[in-house]
């Protein structure tokens, strides 16, 4: 089924596709939603190069905000009932969202805001919702802002200078961007560059997110400015879209 | 949405552009949080007394025998053995089950009769003592369920099973929001200092089950990310994330006219209200405009974010926003042991506070369409669990009868509704079932409880289940 012609078509919606069948009941155009909870995570580790695609092995405890359990449960031994939550530190942050550690009373938030359901009881369907608590996670999120800077860094020091823009972006969507994405990006960058010049202090707080030690590059301006761009890129909507 | 018109509405997108310098101000946050709900609620199906609830969930299990539930013969029943014709085969916990004996243990401390209708209330709340002409208490609350989870599962969403939609989420769902820049349904959490930690709670007491999941309640915290992720990343300024948000708000913008895509443009809206959230939310949540006298009213514990104190002060600030319903889960009411030093210090964590708040809605005005609700999942046994009179004794739970009291929205107050015997044990007269008080309290919002449905699995769920439930009357204005 994944190989046929009709799965494989594009979701663009032009004006006659939509008078000709508004609501895609006969599938005359493909698919568009956006992409469950987990997936959203672990494109963005993929991208920025900080995944760890290890198979297998106990569940972890990536980033998440501090007090959450401690707010709900009771004494415990196991982490199904502790009232501690003990961050995970190393590769264990990095991990596919498979193995994200589930507690049902707390789920992780970050996915629960991207519909992902709760483990309590079957789902038959995952809600697709659009929220702001979404565009939070996506720009405030710790795993998040780590992952950009990560990616940034990766961009510096793996791509030359002029291919960056043109790479980044097609990492992020799939897709060349065209001569007016290309232009906008280079305008952030150039300010972003401009502003975490004028305040180091600044570029430094920004590019301290994150516990993986990807060493501070030398010019900390163009590095924190990158992570501005990346996590640009990140929060696309066509990003977080199967188109 | 029907993609047509949208996809039209991107063509000529100065309809959606044009409305403000940037095209975005003007949705409200509910309704792109919870898109729909200020559309379309199903309700009301009458007129309302109430508008919003603000409930003071106390959870654990208060003991109705030491609060309220008193019986001046209990001082004589005092030290002798439950009779087993009150106990009768009545499912007991396993903490009791195999007690040899179950004897009698009278309120440790004095209750006072109160108001002008002579209300008994314990000593240990003074302040509720004080508005005793204002709330209406009723003494015949009752549950099947015998321990925590499936009891405070069951008062909250209906069933004592899992994956049903909570009270607050019927609402959301029933009535839509009264504010579009804040969620319709919101839940505050303190901890009791009589037993840290209590019993846990779950996300699911506010889920939203079969219904729509932007009905959840909204969990605000204390600190600097009242809502997750509120903050920007350290060295981020304003500036910095606005020229940002427009680039990103263009390349989505060309995006969702090249592909007609209706869901990025309303992707692009809720980037827009994240942004307005980070001012929004701490406003709500800094307290810095509140007067002295106000903290004095809700008293010390009031200038700390996240005690049950802050979590009265900040309901009624959300009340007056328009928010419809507040919850507050406090927990530590589970005094099976060391009653004598537990209960207290519960009392005093939220006596003080809950009083205020009666009496700060009632000078607003806001009282009258506002019903505030006071109590937990079940009740306690009159009999000790543990060696009587040792310290380190306590009360199990109670379901056949616990009490509860409400005020405003339209509930009769200075009253007392429902008779238990001697033994605080067994309801006489007037049992209110806790389908009945949901029943109750949907009613009060202008909801039939059986007419407010959803289909799942098969069934018309409803959040009174399918045992009959009924509007209790006789607690009405």
């Amino acid at each position: 089924m994944v190989m046929s012609a009709t799965y494989r078509q594009s979701s663009r919606a032009t004006p006659d596709l939509l008078t000709l069948d508004p609501q895609n009941a006969l599938l005359a155009r493909g698919p568009r939603f956006r992409l469950q909870a987990e997936f959203i995570r672990d494109q963005a580790l993929a991208i920025s190069g900080l995944l760890v695609p290890r198979l297998g092995g106990p569940s972890v405890r990536p980033y998440q905000p501090a007090g959450l359990w401690k707010e709900v449960s009771h004494y415990g031994s196991t982490p199904a009932t502790a009232q501690t939550f003990a961050q995970d530190h190393g590769e264990k942050l990095y991990r596919r969202s498979l193995y994200t550690y589930w507690k049902r009373t707390a789920p992780p938030p970050g996915m629960m805001v991207f519909d992902a359901p709760t483990r309590e009881v079957c789902t038959v369907q995952r809600e697709n919702t659009n929220t702001p608590l979404q565009a939070l996670v996506l720009l405030n999120d710790p795993q998040f802002v780590e992952a950009s800077r990560a990616f940034a860094a990766r961009l510096l020091r793996t791509v030359p200078e002029t291919e960056r823009i043109t790479y980044a972006f097609e990492a992020v969507t799939g897709r060349e961007p065209d001569s007016e994405d290309q232009q906008r990006l280079e305008a952030r960058l150039a300010e972003e560059i401009r502003v975490f010049k004028a305040d180091p202090a600044r570029a430094r707080a920004f590019l301290s997110v994150g516990a993986s030690s990807s060493p501070l590059l030398e010019d900390l301006a163009t590095h924190a400015a990158w992570t501005v761009v990346a996590s640009l890129l990140f929060n696309l909507s066509e990003t977080i879209t199967r188109n | 949405m029907n993609p047509l018109l949208a996809y039209e509405r991107t063509i000529t997108r100065r309809t959606f552009l044009g409305q403000s310098a940037r095209g975005i101000g003007r949705m409200g946050l509910a309704a792109l949080l919870f898109p729909g709900l200020v559309k379309r609620p199903r309700g009301p199906h009458f007129a309302p007394k109430a508008r919003r609830i603000i409930y003071l969930f106390q959870s654990g299990g208060p003991s109705h025998v030491d609060l309220f539930d008193y019986k001046p013969r209990q001082l004589d029943l005092h030290a002798t053995e439950l009779p087993n014709s009150v106990r009768g085969d009545q499912r007991v916990t396993g903490m009791t089950v195999n007690q040899a004996s179950f004897p009698v243990v009278a309120p440790n401390w004095p209750m006072r009769r109160c108001g002008k209708h002579g209300t008994w209330i314990s000593d240990l709340l003074p302040h509720t003592q004080t508005i005793a002409d204002d709330i209406c208490i009723v003494k015949s609350m009752v549950t099947e369920a015998i321990n925590h989870d499936p009891a405070i599962t069951f008062i909250n969403t209906g069933s004592q099973q899992i994956g049903h939609a909570s009270l607050g989420a019927w609402l959301s769902y029933g009535l839509g929001s009264e504010n579009e820049n804040l969620p319709s349904y919101v839940v505050l959490l303190s901890q009791g200092s009589g037993k840290n930690p209590g019993q846990p709670i779950f996300a699911r007491l506010w889920g939203s089950g079969y219904l729509p999941s932007r009905h959840q309640g909204v969990l605000l915290r204390p600190g600097v990310n009242p809502v997750l992720y509120l903050k920007d990343p350290p060295g981020i300024t304003r500036g910095q994330r606005r020229r940002m948000l427009d680039d990103l708000a263009a390349m989505n913008q060309k995006k969702a006219e090249d592909v007609g895509s209706p869901e990025t443009l309303a992707r692009i809206s809720a980037y827009e209200m994240a942004y307005r959230m980070q001012t929004a939310v701490p406003e709500l949540t800094d307290f810095s405009d509140e007067p002295e006298e106000v903290f004095d009213l809700y008293g010390p514990q009031s200038r700390r974010a996240g005690s049950y104190a802050a979590n009265c002060l900040l309901a009624r600030r959300m009340i007056e926003r328009g928010v419809r319903f507040v919850q507050l889960f406090h927990r530590g009411w589970d005094q099976h042991i060391a009653l004598q030093k537990q209960l207290p210090a519960q009392c005093l964590d939220v006596d003080q506070a809950s009083a205020a708040l009666v009496k700060d809605l009632k000078r607003r005005g806001l009282l009258d369409e506002t019903l505030v609700v006071w109590g937990g999942e079940f009740g306690r046994t009159i009999y000790s669990q543990g060696t009587l009179g040792h310290p380190s004794s306590g009360r199990d739970h109670h379901g056949r009868c616990f009490s509860l009291w409400m005020a405003g929205g339209g509930i009769r107050p200075g009253f007392e509704y429902g008779l238990t015997d001697d033994y605080s044990y067994n309801v006489l007269e007037n049992p209110v079932h806790i389908r009945d008080l949901n029943a109750t309290l949907l009613h009060q919002l202008g909801i039939d409880h059986n007419r407010l449905t959803v289909k799942f699995r098969g069934l018309d769920h409803k959040l009174t289940g399918v045992e009959e439930a009924h509007v209790v009357h006789d607690l009405l204005l």
